[in-house]
């Protein structure tokens, strides 16, 4: 703040800390903290207090006929009492389950059952090997585009990976579904091949597998893996690579020590955020599955939230993934050995 | 001794053991030519460079130097001819097959190794294991004296001994023949004439063939066996610095080796291998170099320290002073004859401190080179 007043004067320096300010509230802390506040409180459950209620009123019931059948007044006297008493106790409980108390601690968390946990470990595993095939896909991908020039690099870099990529995301998951589908294009051309047989069902169920929805996560994703790597590649000196080849190294050994070292960080910026795109992707598996493959994470969060109603729930969920994503990039950054500053670059 | 800035001695004895493994090669190119799309990077050239030598390939920038480094070192297929490398044709031959390694413009030294892992990468590409490739690579930093910079990174290093780092990285696949593509240009100008006198005393220990490239004519005069003159693409002269300085084969040669003064006009007479030429300050004689007729456009020639004060030779000019450039042991003397200015170097002493503005300029018919119209290094 002190260097800033002096570089800019105190008014501009004030304005531009306002801006930072606002900016990490906005961006960072409130729908983070609105999250995090949300998955640690819960409302007790109404399920036991409807059960009372319901009893009460079944009693209430019960009392109101014998209370009409009666003939004696002091039993009718004393069986009306007892209705009061249970209709009070009803009006009680009835307004505590329309107003359930709030509990705050980390049950959401802990609550979790052994099936969502095991979506939740699988998702983890799944996006992970997204990442990792991705990362072996696009890497040869980067090198030729890094070291391309001119006109070269242009049509590359144009044809290959910026028209597909303005075409919308959703857009191009259904393009997959459409050559994946069971009446789909591969489909279509083994049947026409005879390979399979359409009339009686014999398709092959690639939309069952999981390894369709890597399929469309890497092509939806390949950019993000793409371009860090490119960028990093983009700074290697070509004289090392000559000097590498001069000295006599193979190709494997070039790449292994020359130019792999260099593209690390590059690497590391790609893996993170192809994995926290697929970790969390709601679409792709949506789509991509129909219900006819496992679900994933993302997919349980969105039913707590919309379909279970239970935000709280899925606040925790949320909060779940989120940590172990940050995780995953802390530990991606020590396996690459990178620090914050040389990912900025 | 104290040595500051990073400059150490070279160690005398320590190279020989290493240097005796290592043979140089002869370097023949045989009707080389390289044309990239339409354009012509080198005219079809032969060159003959030998087995030992230091030799140099000096030029502008974008003469065919750089070009003809990297087809030696076999980045770059000729497009018509032949690379002999020891005798071998080295066609289809990739810089990871020749005996041949490359020092670059920038050096390439891998910024994420250390410096011993640096010396000893051509070693590790051999599969050489690694107690012994970097027991070699230690023998080559004492060589470069550099032995207690093996765990540093270059980048930690100075110019100069990231210089040697680069020497002793190449040496260490034991080529035959070292090529160097301007790795001096980097250094600042003292360090640059102590790495002269290295790179020199480096390969006359190693015995292999060093083959350099540069722009800079002080470098290729001051350490190399022999040097060729490249312009556009085409060798003007291969020749030892001696003859390179005084018989230039070309004005090209002339102008770009050295400093010149250059008159233009018109051959009058010509007998055996002496012609007058008719120029704005006279009639001037002088040898003839190149074909040459009477009647033909000509450029004259004269070197400045050349030309000496007095009518005492063969060609006489009635000069002006216009300024004394006072450059230590000697003194350079602008003077103006009839609209066309000379150069004249002179050995500093009383006798040039006070000079009569109005003075004589003579050379010698051998001082002064006649040659037929022809480019100039310097428009």
């Amino acid at each position: 703040m002190g260097s800033l007043a002096r570089a800019y004067g105190r008014p501009l320096a004030l304005t531009l800390t306002a801006i930072l300010v606002l900016w990490i509230l906005a961006l960072i802390l409130v729908p983070l903290g609105a999250m995090v506040q949300q998955s640690l409180w819960w409302k007790d459950s109404a399920g036991d207090l409807s059960l009372t209620i319901d009893r009460l009123y079944n009693d209430i019931a019960t009392l109101q006929l014998d209370a009409g059948n009666a003939t004696d007044a002091a039993k009718k006297a004393a069986l009306d009492a007892e209705i009061a008493t249970k209709q009070g106790e009803a009006t009680a409980l009835e307004a505590q389950e329309l107003n359930p108390g709030k509990q705050w601690g980390l049950d959401n968390f802990t609550r979790m059952s052994s099936l969502h946990l095991y979506i939740f470990v699988r998702t983890i595993l799944y996006a992970l090997m997204v990442t990792a095939l991705a990362l072996i896909v696009c890497y040869p991908v980067a090198y030729v585009v890094a070291l391309a020039s001119g006109p070269r690099k242009a049509i590359i870099l144009t044809v290959a990976l910026i028209v597909p990529y303005a075409i919308n995301e959703l857009l191009r998951v259904y393009a997959w579904l459409m050559i994946l589908d069971y009446r789909g294009v591969i489909n279509g051309v083994l049947g026409w091949f005879g390979v399979v047989d359409l009339d009686n069902r014999g398709w092959i169920p690639f939309l069952e597998n999981p390894s369709a929805v890597f399929l469309a996560m890497i092509y939806t994703y390949v950019l993000f893996m793409v371009f860090p790597i490119v960028n990093t590649l983009e700074t290697l000196d070509r004289n090392q690579i000559e000097a590498a080849r001069d000295l006599g190294a193979s190709t494997a050994r070039i790449h292994r020590r020359v130019i792999i070292p260099h593209a690390k960080p590059g690497i590391a910026v790609g893996c993170i955020m192809t994995f926290m795109l697929s970790a969390g992707s709601y679409s792709v598996p949506a789509i991509m599955t129909r219900g006819q493959g496992g679900d994933w994470f993302s997919q349980l969060v969105y039913r707590q939230f919309f379909e279970s109603n239970n935000w709280n729930m899925g606040s925790a969920y949320a909060v779940s993934l989120l940590v172990v994503c940050t995780a995953f990039i802390l530990l991606m950054m020590r396996f690459f050995g990178v620090g914050l500053r040389d990912i900025a670059k | 001794m104290a040595w500051t800035a990073g400059i150490r001695p070279v160690g005398t004895t320590n190279i020989v053991a290493y240097g005796s493994s290592m043979r140089g090669k002869d370097v023949r190119l045989d009707k080389v030519s390289i044309r990239f799309g339409d354009s012509t990077a080198v005219q079809p050239t032969d060159l003959a460079i030998h087995a030992g030598e230091f030799f140099s390939i000096l030029g502008p920038s974008g003469c065919g130097k750089t070009t003809i480094l990297r087809t030696i070192s076999g980045f770059i297929e000729p497009t018509d001819g032949r690379v002999l490398i020891g005798g071998e044709d080295m066609v289809g031959k990739g810089p990871n097959e020749r005996p041949t390694a490359l020092i670059f413009q920038n050096l390439a030294l891998f910024p994420l190794m250390s410096v011993a892992e640096n010396v000893a990468f051509g070693l590790e590409a051999r599969g050489i294991g690694k107690a012994q490739r970097l027991k070699r690579a230690q023998e080559l930093l004492e060589l470069v004296a550099l032995d207690q910079y093996g765990d540093k990174k270059p980048a930690d290093l100075s110019g100069g001994q990231r210089q040697r780092v680069a020497i002793a990285r190449a040496l260490a696949v034991e080529p035959s023949v070292l090529l160097l593509d301007e790795p001096l240009s980097a250094l600042d100008l003292k360090l640059r004439q102590h790495m002269r006198t290295e790179l020199r005393s480096i390969q006359k220990r190693v015995g292999i063939t060093f083959i350099y490239i540069t722009h800079d004519q002080g470098e290729a005069l001051a350490m190399s066996d022999r040097v060729a003159v490249m312009s556009r693409g085409r060798l003007e002269q291969v020749a030892d610095a001696d003859t390179l300085y005084a018989e230039p084969a070309t004005p090209f040669v002339a102008t770009f080796v050295g400093e010149q003064n250059v008159l233009r006009g018109r051959i009058t007479t010509l007998a055996d291998d002496v012609a007058s030429v008719e120029t704005p300050i006279g009639l001037v004689t002088g040898r003839a170099k190149g074909a040459l007729k009477v009647g033909d456009e000509a450029l004259v020639m004269v070197r400045p320290e050349r030309i000496s004060l007095g009518a005492s030779n063969a060609n006489t000019v009635p000069a002006r002073l216009v300024s004394r450039n006072l450059e230590g042991p000697s003194v350079n003397l602008l003077c103006a004859a009839a609209g066309q200015n000379f150069t004249v170097t002179v050995p500093n002493g009383p006798a040039v401190r006070d000079l009569p503005e109005e003075l004589n300029l003579s050379f010698g018919l051998a001082d002064a080179l006649v040659y037929p119209m022809g480019a100039l290094a310097h428009g």
